[in-house]
Formats: structure tokens, sequence, C-alpha cells
């Protein structure tokens, strides 16, 4: 009766597990294109790549199986996929630039998509199109292995009523790096002479996501670090010159922490934070990577046009223009994508001029194009009457850029997912480090990291 | 000082330390809690003010919430069906799997029975975020990423190794005797299963079938991995969404939050005596 009874258990199992239509999944060249993208900070972002998703299927007769989610998620899902070799067709991953993509490249999992490029070669923003571009270890050379879609770098947003009612026009407003910062600190003193419990800086310092490293390396380039890596892929940390701009960095965004004049809870803001915090008007001014925090207020017109500042990063201190980091947000397709014929046929048409213009402006322009013909042959872009996108344009796309230095050793990547930099600035606040300390503390481990990635 | 005294004075000491501590726990229990519906009953542009008690309260939130009518909840329903399917689902299947397995070692006396019981709770030796990579790469095998049939199954992974500790130490108290009783008027093993074995384990099976509801209700780690469409995803993760915009819309998912909150204590309630009782068993038996 027992063994019955066990052997009956054992075929109810199977019979289950049979039923549960557990089975072997095999591609098929015909399979629809699955696409994951990096959800929007609104609507209108997501509606976008929806809109121009299904117009691509109505055209090429493909199916596109697209999945949105958060920007954090989809890194995590996608170094989890890329492990184990389930991936999808086609990421969109708007840090994929920092965060996935040099070391994915680096290590031979993402398929070569020069031939997509090539269709628009002509039309990039040269330093999107650097910015694209990876060392790939087992060819031992370097290739395109991401496609920009759009391109975006650190903006300073600020609230014009809280300067007026400092006593100051935005004509006040300095044009060169220490005086500009400077500045917000003496409204800050004037506002809280008022009563009013505001912070002048809202500098992003948390040791995690994208903002605060944005910052950082902002001002490392402000103070004469750009050179930190060198083209050919060396790490060039030892020059005093990148030193020296590494600590004036790290004095510039900690001073003013340990003053008071930056939130205290700046050191844990995640990237939607600082926002948050300019939306209740906590902070006077805060630098963002995009202005989005111009267009999450589109609706209402009087914030849009007439309450916040946008302007590109200050001058250096001697008053010249000061290259501006460009990054761009990345289409790549994984290695073991099932249908890649189909997706570089869907990225081929998405970057086509006209095709990327018009999604760039269904998003309502929080990024910027990566093609200057968008900007020359569309009047949207740098309309006058917008206080916002032609300063954006102005600031990533016209004036000086550089690439960010992934682009020569995928080792930066690594430094900016471990937050190196953040970390110092947290050493200073935190641990009452000096400057130059965490300065040598950051120094040895990147130097560290870059012995993981020789370049031949 | 009289002892009479001195011991009355001591035990007003340890009473007040006693107060002041409960008073501190109950604050730092209660003040999440109180944020978040506090946070729920105000206007988008008035959550993140500093106040701690809010100047107008407004149901906007749950009406927003209840009707899909903003964009990060227009599949608030549909995820809230998804997590009760895979909640439901987890409980049944690691209720059926964990009585029949504690029935065949405990009651059919098979050998080397105690082994099964012992391996199953090794696996709790291996935190279950340590999994998450290999059961991607299972899920993935079979063709069962993004479907909710992959968190199930790791659900009732996790799940059925303490369901069947529970059900064998509680199986333990039910007298043999029954068992042989029925043998004897004629009853097959299943008939034993199901008249005898099962009706007598029920407060062991309402404690661990809400433990297993709540275990996937909750669970976001393995959701957010294995599932990814929104026709797809739980409320956990739909709710995650939120956490990666330039608005503030705190009220919108505080809402959200509470309404997700709702069937588990509902659950919770219910049947809590019989759920404190098949726990409790188990830990004093064996």
């Amino acid at each position: 009766m027992t063994q019955i009874s066990r052997r009956g258990i054992i075929a109810g199992s199977a019979a289950l597990a049979a039923g549960s239509g557990l089975r072997a999944r095999h591609a098929r060249a015909a399979d629809p294109v699955t696409v994951w993208w990096t959800q929007g900070f609104y609507e209108a972002e997501n509606q976008a790549v929806i809109d121009a998703m299904k117009a691509w299927e109505k055209t090429s007769g493909t199916k596109v199986n697209l999945t949105i989610m958060n920007g954090s998620d989809l890194v995590s899902k996608m170094i989890a996929a890329m492990q184990v070799g389930d991936v999808p067709d086609l990421v969109h991953s708007v840090t994929g630039d920092r965060f996935l993509v040099p070391r994915a490249a680096w290590d031979d999992k993402l398929v070569d998509v020069s031939d997509v490029i090539d269709t628009q070669r002509h039309e990039f923003h040269q330093t999107a199109l650097d910015n694209a571009r990876f060392y790939n270890l087992s060819l031992k050379k370097y290739s395109y292995y991401a496609v920009p879609v759009k391109c975006s770098t650190l903006m300073e947003e600020a609230w014009r009523p809280m300067i007026e009612d400092a006593g100051f026009s935005d004509s006040d407003i300095p044009k060169t790096q220490d005086a500009y910062y400077d500045f917000f600190q003496v409204v800050q003193e004037k506002l809280r002479g008022k009563g009013k419990r505001v912070y002048g800086l809202g500098y992003s310092m948390a040791t995690k996501e994208a903002d605060s490293g944005n910052l950082f390396h902002a001002f490392l380039v402000a103070h004469g670090g750009a050179g930190i890596v060198l083209p050919n892929g060396k790490l060039n940390v030892d020059d005093p010159t990148v030193k020296q701009a590494a600590t004036t960095a790290l004095e510039r965004l900690t001073t003013p922490y340990k003053k008071g004049y930056v939130p205290p809870g700046a050191i844990n803001w995640g990237d939607v934070d600082n926002n948050n915090a300019f939306f209740a008007r906590q902070i006077v001014m805060t630098p963002n990577a995009t202005i989005s925090i111009a267009v999450a207020q589109m609706e209402k017109p009087d914030q849009y046009y007439k309450q916040i500042i946008t302007q590109g990063m200050p001058n250096g201190n001697d008053g010249k223009p000061v290259p501006s980091i460009l990054g761009v947000s990345p289409c790549f397709i994984p290695k073991g994508a099932k249908n890649i014929d189909g997706a570089k046929a869907l990225l081929t048409s998405f970057i086509q001029p006209d095709n990327l213009n018009k999604y760039l402006k269904e998003t309502r322009a929080r990024y910027l194009p990566v093609m200057m013909s968008n900007i020359k042959n569309d009047p949207y872009w740098q309309d006058p009457a917008d206080p916002h996108r032609s300063v954006a344009v102005e600031a990533g796309l016209i004036r000086p850029s550089m690439a960010w230095w992934m682009t020569y050793n995928p080792a930066y990547s690594a430094v900016l997912s471990e937050q190196i930099w953040s970390q110092a600035e947290a050493n200073v606040t935190q641990k009452n480090m000096t400057a130059e300390q965490a300065m040598e503390e950051a120094v040895g481990r990147i130097k560290a990291i870059f012995e993981r990635f020789q370049i031949a | 000082m009289s002892a009479g005294s001195r011991a009355r004075f001591d035990r007003r000491i340890t009473d007040a330390g006693v107060a002041v501590v409960s008073v501190v726990l109950i604050v730092w229990s209660i003040v999440p809690l109180y944020n978040m519906v506090r946070v729920s009953l105000q206007e988008k542009e008035d959550v993140l003010s500093s106040s701690v008690f809010p100047t107008t309260l407004t149901l906007n939130a749950f009406r927003t919430a209840l009707h899909e009518s903003y964009w990060l909840l227009a599949n608030f329903w549909h995820q809230m069906g998804t997590s009760f399917y895979i909640g439901i689902t987890v409980a049944f299947l690691t209720l059926a799997i964990g009585t029949l397995t504690s029935f065949t070692i405990g009651r059919m006396r098979i050998r080397q029975g105690w082994m099964l019981t012992n391996a199953a709770l090794l696996t709790y030796m291996i935190p279950m975020s340590f999994l998450a990579i290999p059961f991607y790469s299972i899920m993935g095998k079979y063709g069962l990423t993004d479907n909710p049939l992959a968190v199930i199954a790791v659900e009732v992974t996790f799940a059925t190794p303490y369901a069947i500790f529970i059900f064998k130490q509680y199986g333990a108290s039910i007298p043999h005797e029954l068992d042989e009783a029925a043998r004897i008027d004629g009853a097959s093993p299943p008939q034993i299963f199901l008249r005898i074995y099962l009706p007598l384990m029920a407060p062991a099976l309402v404690a661990i079938g809400t433990y297993a509801l709540l275990l996937s209700w909750n669970e976001y780690l393995y959701a957010f991995l294995l599932l990814s469409s929104d026709a797809n995803i739980t409320v956990p993760v739909g709710l995650g969404k939120f956490l990666n915009s330039d608005e503030a819309p705190w009220n919108y998912l505080m809402a959200a939050a509470i309404i997700y909150a709702l069937p588990p204590m509902a659950i919770y309630y219910t049947v809590r005596r019989k759920m404190s009782s098949g726990l409790t068993m188990g830990g004093v038996k064996g």
C-alpha cells in the first residue's frame, strides 16, 4: 500500500511538472525583437518610445516586445541576463555608457554595431560618437559597441524668485567657476537673514547613482583634471596637475557641505532627490545632468518660463570655457540575442535623423540630440522663446565638449561604479580626512582598478 | 528606607523604565506608518513639506490609485491580480507539497525519511539573494523568464522546507492509533491523508498557508528579476517604478502601498489565532 502511494506521489509530481509547461525554449529566425528600455522620468518619455516601436512594427511587420523598467533595475537585470546568457535583443540604458557598456564590450559580450553607426556616421556629433567606441580585450581593438541616441551634460538649475528675494538678479550671477558657486552661498545667507530655511547649493554627494559622479567630474575638469586618463588608455593620475585638480574639486564640493550650504541629506541623495529638493524649494540651485527639472514643470508656464533658470556650467576661473563632459544614452545589442538582425534593423531605422528627432521632441527634449542636423534643421532646438532647451544645446553641443574616460579605458567605468570619488567626498565630510588624504586614497584605489584593465 | 519601601521604589523605577522604553518603541514603530498615512492624505505638492501634521487632507491619492488615473498606476489592478495569483498559488503548492511530504515521512515511515527533512532545512543555510542568478539562469533555460510561474516556482522552493519542518513536528502530535484504526476500517493512505491527517492539521495549515502567502506577497527581488513586462509584474515591482521620477508623487505611492497592505492584514487578523497556535506547536515538539 505504501509503495503504491509513493509511486502515486511521484507520478503526480511528474504530471504537475508536465502540466506546468516546462520545456526548453528554441529561438527562431522570425522571433519578435525583444527590447528593454529605461523608464522615463515622466509619461511623455515612455509614450515616445512606445510610439516609435509601434511605428516600426507597422513598417517592418516585425513585432516588438517592449519592456520599460527603471534605470537602476535595468542595469541590475542586464548584468544578471548577460551572466546567464538569456538576454534581450536590444537595450537602451540611460546610464549604460557609464555602468554597462564599457566593461561588457571589454568582455566581448556585446555585438559590434559599427555597421549601424555607419548608416549615419556623418550625422553624429563627434563627441557623442566618441562615447560609443570601446575596447574589446578579446579582439584587442576599439570599435563601436553602442549607438548613441541621445546625450546630456551637466547643467545648472536655479530658482529666480529666490535669487530676487535675496536682492539679486540674473545678471548678478558670476560667470566663473568658484565665484559662481560662492554666489549661491551668499544668496543662502541673505535668505536665512530673512528667516527662510533654505540651502544655497543642491550638490548631489551620495555614493550611489550618477549625479554625484557627474558633479565631481565637472569640477575635476573645471580645475584642470581632464587628463586623468590618456587617449591611449593609460592612467595619468600621478600627473601633479591632475592630483591638484582632484584635491581642489574635493575641497570645493565638501567645504560648502561642512559649512552648511548644502542640505545634510545630500550625502544620501539618489538621482531624483536633488530634483525633489529643488521642487520643494529647499535649495536655491542644483547641478543636474539634463534639463529634466524644468521640463517636468512644462505644464506650469509660470515656473517653466519665468521662475526656473537653466545655465550651462560656468567658465573656468581663468574665464575660459571649460569642456563639458558629454554623456550619451546608448542602445546596444548583447551577444546571445536571439534576433540580432531584427535588432539592427530596428536600430538603423530608429536613428534616422527624422525618426530620432521626432522621438526626442516627443520626450519633451529632456535629452539633447546626438545629430547636429537635428539642431540645424529644426528651429525647435534653438527656439529663443524657450529659456532652457537652447541653453542646453549651447552647453552640450555647441561649446567645447569631451567624452567620458571609459571610452579610453573601461577601468574608469569601474571607478564610477565603485563611486571612488563620491567615497572620497564622504571621507572628507564624514571621516574628517583632508581633501588631499581623501584624494590619495582614491588614487590608490583607482590604480588598483586600472591594473585589471591593461590595454595592449 | 525600609525593605518594603525600597522594593516598592525599585518596582516603580522599573515600571517607569519599562514605560519609557515602551513609549519609545511605540513611537519608533508608529512614526513610519503615520508618515505613510499622512503622505497618502496629502496633495502631491505638499508631500515634501516638513510639517508633522498635514494642513489639508484629501483622499485624492486613493481615488487616483483606485481609478488607475496616474501613469505609473495604469496597471495597478492587473498587478494586484498577479500578486494574488502568485500568492495564492504559492500558498496552495506549499501546502500541497509540505503536507504530502510530511505525511509520507511521518506517517508512512519511509526509510531515511529524516534525511529529506534535514536536507530541506539545510537549504536555509544559503541566503535567498545568493540564489538569484542561478534561478535566473534556470528559468531562462526553461523559457520561464517574464512568466509568473517562475516566481511561483522560486517562492515554493523557499517556503516548502519550513512547511515540511512545521508539518512534520505538528504531525507528530497526532496519535498514530488514529491511522491504525482507520486502516482496520479499510481506509487507504489517501483517505487517511484527506479525512484524518489534513483536518487535524488545520492550525498548521493556516499558519503555513499564511506564511507562504505573505512571503510571496512581499517578495521583491525575484519578482523584479524574473518578471519584466507590465502585464506580468507584481505590485511591489510596479511601485518600484515610482522611485525613478523627477516628480514626487509619493502620495500616490503611499496610497497604493496602503491598499496593497490591506489584503494580508485582513488575512492575518482573520487567522491569527490559528496561526500562532500552528507556529508555536512546531516549536515545542520534536
